[in-house]
């Protein structure tokens, strides 16, 4: 067995460039699709008047995607811009707003639209009130609730929570393409290495394998761990490419997060044997695996957030998709921080899954060539 | 030593194999021969216990190895029809996986890999990948891998399909000489028959899972001992010439192929000056006529009214 694993080692060091392309698109997705929210510029806000800081002015600044507002003193302002510390800052006033401009860029442009935009709401909410006619402070809240709730039924909703880390902010989007590319590429990279089992069956090397002292049931061992070490490795280094260079801190739960990448690369791995049981050649398992990846992708919400699906019927598909519950575990560990008993479901029925498709994946393979 | 009894497989409703009778002593060589489709393989299969007969026997030293085939897959080395081996890795590579697996290690390991680089000629190739490896050096890795523990028995299915005259001829030199040398017994399995002619001593014809012919060269030659084969060639061919040919009472049978006429007559008949005056009042030109002795592609054509490689 450590044999047969010594020579798949071998030659993937001989040619590691499938592995390289799938890991190179999984990080190069994620990092492009998602670009422009990898990093925020950050803009020093003053206002003389503190009641600001706590106002709808403030909140909606906070929601821009493009900036992060620090609120200083006016000195320091004054300094960081000088300094070259920060292009540009913004001073706020109770109905009116200045910039002051260290650089001229396109980002001044952006920053004016983003603040224009605050004070235009500010407006149009006080407007509302004054339409309403709302008298009393009571009837102001109900008013602005009714508005607020409105606002929120949109045709469907994405849950929004914020990634932070210490020099860049990413977006639960980005968030959500890394690990959609992640479990969507791995996909691939798992199941071309199964599929060597179908070709090796086929050319007789098995067949050379299992006239040897060798046991069967080594053979499937040394196959799977490969397989399973490769797809592994390949979430692996994605991950800490996006944790140590891109500085994205998982909620500071890192290391659960690779744990939890466990069953899900089990489950491919199963998932990967079962489908190679059931094609009859190489040509159809390489005409098979997109289908069934991009499948699974977009009814498991690696593309796009598994909310805004709605047809029953592929709902119901993406609850016996892997990637469905992959996503759900890496969602609910790192992006809600859930303790790591809430993410259990999930957890099982990966495994589960894994299981019961090894088990009749290898017994339709072992019953289809005898 | 080794004996099939009785041996069949059933695919589905198909007979790949009907009652095969076999028997290889130690030190032979056994040539197994017949068309693709003959059920070569799937015999082969059933002897190296890859696969289970649907009825028979295997048996090796008078015991059965059907249930329990381990004494029996310690002593034979396989060399499967298609090119098993690792492509990715080098000729040395290959032999190190494949004599690991047999927990060959160490020293013995090593020279064991020099001796069989040795036997097959890549010594100097040791070092490059397989992928880069013409067909030729491929089936002999092929055949190498299979001996590196030693083994009694080797059986080879169809060792030579698609290579070159050269190293085809070096196969069935490296045969021979395995077993003069070694005493290595060996089952080779072929569609073509001179390789066979030349190399075994004994041999087993089938065609459609039967087995048709078995015995040494000359007593399954003697299966044609009342006939005899006339080969004619030609140009081209005249209908009225062949029609003439088939209509003649005193032939058993005519073969037409692109350059050659095959006619099988009694053995007392005389036909040469017939044939020519044949040709003349059909109005064509002969190049050739030969009167043959017969060959095993000859009994093939008797037995089945087909050729070998069709
Ligand atoms: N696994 C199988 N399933 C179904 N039919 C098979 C299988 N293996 C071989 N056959 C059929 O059995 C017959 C004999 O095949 P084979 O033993 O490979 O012949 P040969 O080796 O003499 O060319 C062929 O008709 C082939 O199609
Ligand atoms: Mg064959």
């Amino acid at each position: 067995m450590i044999g047969i694993l010594l020579a798949k080692f071998k030659m993937f060091l001989r040619n590691p460039w499938t592995f390289l392309l799938f890991t190179g698109m999984s990080i190069g997705f994620a990092l492009i699709i998602g670009g422009s929210g990898l990093t925020t510029i950050s803009v020093p806000v003053y206002s003389e008047d503190a009641a600001i800081q706590q106002s709808f002015i403030s909140k909606k600044l906070e929601e821009s995607e493009a900036f992060t507002f620090n609120w200083v003193t006016e000195n320091e302002l004054k300094e960081e811009i000088s300094a070259g510390r920060a292009e540009m800052g913004v001073i706020l006033l109770e109905d009116d707003y200045r910039f002051i401009i260290g650089v001229d860029s396109p980002n001044r442009s952006m920053l004016e639209q983003t603040v224009r935009a605050a004070y235009t709401e500010k407006l149009q909410q006080e407007n509302n009130l004054a339409a309403a006619d709302a008298a009393t402070d009571a009837e102001k809240e109900k008013v602005l609730e009714n508005l607020q709730d409105t606002m929120k039924s949109p045709v469907f909703e994405i849950n929004r929570s914020s990634f932070r880390s210490s020099d860049a902010i990413i977006y639960d989007d980005t968030f959500h393409r890394l690990f959609g590319f992640t479990l969507f590429f791995v996909i691939y990279t798992i199941a071309y290495n199964v599929l060597p089992i179908l070709v090796e069956k086929k050319d007789g090397l098995w067949d050379r394998i299992i006239l040897s002292p060798v046991k069967k049931w080594e053979m499937y061992v040394a196959n799977l761990v490969y397989s399973f070490f490769e797809g592994y490795l390949q979430v692996l280094i994605i991950f800490l490419i996006f944790r140590y260079w891109v500085g994205v801190d998982f909620h500071g739960r890192f290391l659960e997060t690779l744990l939890v990448l466990i069953p899900y690369v089990f489950s491919i791995v199963a998932l990967s044997i079962f489908i190679t049981a059931l094609v009859k050649n190489a040509q159809a398992f390489n005409a098979i695996i997109p289908i069934i990846s991009v499948s699974m992708a977009m009814i498991g919400g690696a593309y796009w957030p598994i909310e805004i699906v709605e047809s029953e019927f592929l709902l119901a598909l993406s609850k016996i998709n892997p990637l469905t519950y992959g996503m759900e575990v890496l969602n609910g560990i790192a992006v809600y921080g859930y303790p790591l008993e809430q993410v259990l479901f999930p957890i099982s029925i990966l495994l589960l899954m894994g299981v019961v498709l090894m088990g009749v994946g290898i017994h339709l393979m072992e019953r289809r060539h005898v | 030593m080794l004996e099939l009894v009785d041996l069949s497989k059933k695919f589905k409703q198909m007979d790949a194999v009907k009652n095969l009778n076999m028997f290889i002593e130690k030190g032979e060589i056994i040539g197994l021969l017949g068309p693709n489709g003959a059920g070569k393989s799937t015999a082969i299969s059933m002897l190296s216990s890859l696969i289970e007969p649907t009825k028979g026997d295997v048996r090796f030293q008078n015991k059965s190895m059907i249930k329990h085939p381990a004494p029996l897959r310690k002593v034979i080395g396989v060399v499967p029809q298609e090119i098993a081996l690792y492509e990715d890795l080098t000729a040395e590579e290959n032999m190190r996986f494949f004599g690991r697996i047999y927990r060959l290690r160490g020293t013995q390991l090593k020279k064991k890999i020099d001796e069989v680089l040795e036997q097959i000629g890549l010594t100097d190739r040791r070092k490059d990948i397989v992928k880069t490896f013409s067909g030729g050096m491929k089936r002999r890795l092929n055949i190498g891998v299979a001996m590196l523990h030693d083994p009694e028995i080797i059986i080879m299915d169809e060792p030579t399909v698609g290579i070159d005259p050269q190293s085809r001829n070096y196969i069935l030199e490296t045969v021979k000489r395995l077993n003069k040398e070694k005493q290595m017994t060996v089952l080779y399995t072929s569609h073509y028959m001179e390789e066979v002619e030349f190399l075994c001593d004994r041999i087993y014809i089938m065609d459609k899972g039967n087995l048709i012919a078995s015995g040494t060269k000359d007593e399954i030659k003697r299966i044609l001992s009342a006939e005899k084969t006339i080969s004619i060639q030609a140009e081209r061919w005249n209908d009225e010439f062949i029609e003439e040919l088939k209509q003649n009472p005193t032939v058993n049978r005519v073969t037409v192929g692109e350059k050659e006429i095959t006619v099988i007559i009694p053995k007392e008949v005389n036909m040469f000056s017939a044939i020519i005056r044949m040709a003349e009042n059909a109005d064509m030109e002969l190049h050739s006529v030969d009167v043959q002795t017969p060959t095993l592609e000859d009994v093939f054509l008797h037995l089945t009214g087909r050729a070998l490689r069709d």
